[in-house]
């Protein structure tokens, strides 16, 4: 087994090399006199032609490369030029990483405790109005834009529970509507998920044979049923963290919280190329982590993968 | 004659399928005689199975018991109501071995803790006792190195031993009944007489009455006192061994053993039975077989025959014992059975 | 024997699911007592017509892959519903700019004294959904903006599916290649596809065709992977390798089995597009990577209104953008699932 969690990790890093060195190159692809902002419309050539020069924007691009890569490896992410000139880009981060965390993972426990027992109660009470119910719901967090459905929720939600609409550290009360929004589709991923996963283990031969043993309903079901159906939705845990991530940038913009996500959208619409390249790197490593970790909590969670590695692509 | 542990009367199952009515069961009366072993055969679909799980409460969610008694141990098993009633029977009184010894067990468990729970269903053990008792088992099933093997997974097993566990499983609360629902037709054909003969002397030790459904004429000749033929949903020839297999009565039973290919010729075509099974939705009328049959009588499309006893122990439901049918040959294949049971007799 | 059928619980509750037919199926003969066996006529004991065609009776007829599928589909009463619903609705969203009495999305309307009939409640002076804070008549953006969503979805769909196919085709065909797109898909698929589209639409600046190229770039990869694991199923399956020694080729077997599998997947990919599509642009219109105003979408119109928000009385300007895109996606969602679980071959008869 750990042959194969070193296998899978090497993988993950040189996957991460390969995107690092794709996100800065096509970012290369824009005009290089983008990253002095709009205010070099205003300046003379030469200046132009000093300031790149000093950024370093002007040697050849694996020279960059390069340096970008020997700059990562000490930790440093760069430099923001735009959004908070000469800041280093990880002091810009260090207070927001805390809050989008704290958020994300408020939001991943609600969606857990929603969204699992949801889902077993749509397996059991299958085709009665709880299971419709519940794909209603479902269908309805699918199919509608997250983007438009948490507008309304921010609206309706802030008067009806009388809490400001914007996001304030202090008072608790303001965090809920954003962690409702946050955990909204992972509620809908789990339960989806997990009626499923349920659904095959009820019908599944062991099952019968533990109802022909004379183990009572009650104890088929914590024991062998929901166990086993749990099982698999351990590999799901990575991409509902993804969701999470990726639905915190929308979420974090509309409600004003000063996290990772809303930086994002604000470096984007100032078009800072550094920061906007530093986040997305972040953000492309989250997700090759996140899928890393899912394999090896599966192997360790299933006795049968422990010993065979799984080849291929997903 | 022993009397009888399990007495069925009549049993009709049906099934509901997408708002239509299927009768698995037509009107099914048998009597399973205690410490004997039982064998019932048939094609797929003909309901051997489905009338196992009626013995304990197994059927699936859209089957019912739409009329008839089953008789055990003084109550009418057909009439039981609650998961509480079943619960008695199941395992303690009744249990069953199923044919997929790889997917009847869970998985993700450990061999060990499927039968302790078996165990501890049926008995007041505390939890070192209920472990010893397993390992006992799987010792008494023929599984070497019991302690060690009790903490694997099922996937740690092979085919042949993940059925003996699945044997130990089922004798776990010494059952008075065994019901074996195919249990070596998954297995390697080298492993299959193993199993047999593990089932035969664990029912020597426990004194069970086992009973076997199968498709599979080896297994019965391996196994069986009695063999019941069942086609259809309903059993058209009851009787001993010696007597289904040596002369059979049934044109069905006659096919049946015809289509064995050890009694064909080397050279000649292998025998099989033309045509397929009937729906089991539409109504049946008279003999079930008749369609197939080409030496069917009239009489057949029409009614329903009744039995006919043979011997006190021999009987089957055919309208060609009924003294009005003209004598009818059975295929060349029987005949020679019957010169051989003959043989047999005289020695 | 029908009183104890009522006694039975589950008997009790079939009700409904006992036609004509069965409830007479449930009389059934009873057997012959021993004085009616005796009294059969003696002609009846003779040999019957043997009818080998009777033999083989059970009730299976011609399956076909298509008809089963539409079949399963159309029982679905939700489905039937939408279909027709979104049918007539599509209709009209192409329609309308031919109908009488509609104005341009883009013009700004002024009143008699020359000032702009700017945020006007729905109703007044004949504007439907009354109109913008510069002046134009909703009515005409929202559907303009439909149209323009639809068009969108539609194109990334086709596109999606063009690359996808031949890509997945290739894939699974040539084995030198298997291992490189493996690899090639192991490593983009690593990457949250929001973030691509971000970057795309990022680097290449926002308009239509920035748009439906980020959308393409992230969704033909796992159709290509769709069509790759389909064609190697069918190359791997036992009974090819069997028809291969016979001499049918393999190419002609691919196409056989997977070409009705195909369409039913376009089809589907079509239907679930569009919600993602409108889905993603809406995001990327939040973040200032969207359209610009002059091209009405659906996006841009719930993003425009969502500024007035907080003014109750203006507020009709988000809500019915985002009906008509709640009806829309919801519908094709619908509609695209239970197409999915209707063309499965498991879930036919």
């Amino acid at each position: 087994m750990l042959k194969y969690i070193c296998k899978r990790v090497l993988f993950a890093v040189g996957s991460l090399l390969i995107i690092t060195a794709t996100i800065f190159l096509l970012l290369r692809l824009m005009p290089v006199e983008g990253y002095l902002g709009a205010a070099y419309e205003k300046m003379s050539p030469e200046t132009v032609q000093i300031l790149l020069e000093e950024k370093g924007l002007l040697d050849p691009l694996h020279v960059q490369l390069a340096r970008f890569y020997d700059d990562l490896f000490h930790g440093d992410l760069g430099t923001s030029w735009i959004y908070r000139p000469n800041v280093k880009i990880t002091t810009i981060l260090a207070p927001k990483i805390p809050v989008s965390l704290t958020l994300g993972g408020l939001a991943m426990l609600l969606a857990l405790l929603l969204g699992l027992p949801l889902g077993v109660w749509m397996s059991l009470a299958k085709g009665k109005w709880p299971d419709k119910l519940g794909t209603g719901f479902i269908v309805f967090i699918n199919a509608v834009p997250a983007a438009v459905y948490y507008l309304f929720i921010q609206l309706y939600g802030s008067s009806a529970f009388h809490v400001s609409m914007l996001y304030k550290a202090g008072d608790v009360r303001t965090w809920i509507l954003p962690i409702v929004c946050m955990s909204l589709g992972n509620i809908a991923y789990f339960a989806m998920w997990m009626r499923r996963f349920m659904v095959d283990q009820l019908g599944a031969d062991y099952v019968k044979l533990a109802v022909a043993k004379g183990v009572p309903r009650g104890k088929i079901m914590s024991r062998h049923v929901f166990r086993n159906a749990f099982v698999p939705m351990i590999q799901l845990l990575p991409s509902s963290l993804l969701l999470t991530i990726m639905g915190s940038i929308y979420v974090e913009s509309l409600f004003s919280v000063p996290g990772m996500g809303g930086l994002l959208i604000d470096v984007i619409q100032r078009q800072d190329n550094t920061m906007v390249q530093a986040l997305v790197l972040i953000y492309a490593c989250v997700g090759i982590l996140g899928l890393l970790l899912g394999d090896i909590l599966m192997s360790v969670a299933d006795p049968r993968i422990s010993l065979t590695g799984k080849e291929g692509a997903r | 004659m022993n009397e009888p542990i399990l007495s069925v009367r009549s049993l009709d199952v049906r099934f509901t399928l997408r708002g239509r009515l299927l009768r698995a069961i037509r009107q099914i009366s048998l009597d399973v005689y205690k410490g004997e072993s039982l064998a019932i055969v048939g094609e797929s679909g003909s309901g051997k199975s489905v009338f196992t799980k009626t013995f304990m409460g197994l059927l699936d969610q859209n089957g019912f018991i739409a009329g008839g008694e089953i008789f055990y141990g003084g109550a009418d098993l057909a009439k039981f109501k609650t998961e509480a009633q079943w619960r008695a029977i199941r395992g303690r009184e009744i249990a069953m071995v199923m044919q997929d010894p790889m997917t009847s067990l869970n998985p993700l468990k450990s061999v060990g803790a499927q039968i302790t729970e078996a165990v501890a269903l049926h008995s007041r053990l505390s939890s070192s006792a209920a472990k010893g008792a397993a390992i006992s088992l799987l010792a008494d099933v023929g599984i070497t190195q019991p302690e060690r093997r009790f903490h694997q997974y099922p996937h740690e097993f092979s085919g042949g031993m993940r059925q003996r566990v699945v044997i130990a499983i089922a004798m776990a609360c010494r059952p008075k009944i065994l019901i074996c629902d195919e249990p070596t037709t998954a297995l390697d054909v080298t492993i299959q007489a193993q199993i047999l003969e593990l089932i035969k002397s664990l029912k020597a030790k426990y004194d069970l009455t086992t009973i076997y459904i199968t498709h599979d004429l080896g297994v019965v000749a391996n196994v069986a006192d009695r063999i019941a033929v069942m086609y259809a949903g309903d059993i058209v020839e009851l009787g001993t061994a010696n007597e289904v297999f040596y002369d059979p009565r049934h044109p069905y039973t006659w096919a049946l053993l015809s289509s064995l290919p050890q009694l064909g010729v080397k050279g000649e075509e292998l025998y099989t039975i033309q045509g397929t099974p009937p729906s089991l939705f539409a109504e049946v009328h008279g003999d079930a077989f008749a369609p197939r049959n080409p030496r069917a009588l009239k009489v057949d499309f029409v009614a329903r025959p009744p039995w006919f006893d043979i011997t006190p122990t021999h009987r089957a439901r055919t309208w060609l014992l009924d003294p009005r049918a003209p004598k009818v040959e059975p295929p060349a294949h029987i005949r020679k059975l019957r010169e051989e049971g003959a043989k047999l007799r005289e020695k | 024997m029908s009183l104890r059928l009522l006694r039975n619980g589950k008997a009790a509750r079939l009700g409904d699911a006992l036609s004509a037919e069965t409830e007479r199926q449930l009389a059934t003969a009873p057997d012959l007592t021993p004085e009616e066996a005796a009294a059969l006529d003696r002609d009846l004991f003779t040999f019957a017509e043997y009818d080998s065609e009777a033999a083989e009776r059970t009730g299976y007829s011609n399956y076909s892959y298509w008809r089963s599928t539409m079949q399963l589909f159309w029982k679905n009463r939700t489905a039937r519903f939408l279909v027709i619903f979104l049918g007539l609705l599509l209709l009209f969203t192409f329609v309308q700019p031919y109908l009488p009495g509609q104005y341009d999305p883009n013009l700004i309307h002024y009143d008699e004294n020359g000032l702009i009939m700017k945020n006007l409640k729905p109703g007044e002076s004949g504007f439907l959904f009354g109109t913008n804070k510069l002046g134009q008549d909703l009515w005409a953006r929202i559907w303009s903006g439909t149209r323009t969503s639809l068009f969108i979805g539609f194109v990334v769909a086709l596109s999606e599916c063009v690359i996808g196919i031949s890509v997945g085709v290739l894939w699974g065909y040539v084995r030198k290649l298997d291992k490189f797109f493996t690899e090639l898909y192991n490593i983009v698929d690593n990457v949250p596809r929001t973030i691509i589209l971000i970057l795309i639409s990022y680097i290449l600046r926002p308009s239509m065709s920035t748009l439906i190229l980020s959308m393409c770039f992230v969704g033909w990869l796992p159709m290509a992977r769709f069509i790759r694991n389909q064609i190697v199923i069918i190359r791997d399956r036992d009974y090819n390798l069997a028809s291969r020694c016979l001499g049918s080729s393999t190419r002609k077997i691919i196409f056989r089995n997977l070409l009705p599998y195909l369409v039913s997947v376009i089809m589907l990919r079509v239907a679930m597009a569009i919600p993602t599509a409108i889905s993603d642009e809406v995001f990327l219109t939040y973040i200032g990577l969207g359209l610009p105003l002059a091209t009405p979408s659906l996006g841009n119109l719930i993003i425009a209104g969502r500024v007035l928000m907080m003014t109750p009385s203006l507020r009709y300007q988000l809500i019915f953008p985002s009906v008509v895109l709640s009806i829309v996606t919801i519908s094709f969602y619908i509609i695209g699932s239970v197409f999915a679980d209707a063309a499965d071959p498991k879930n036919h008869v």
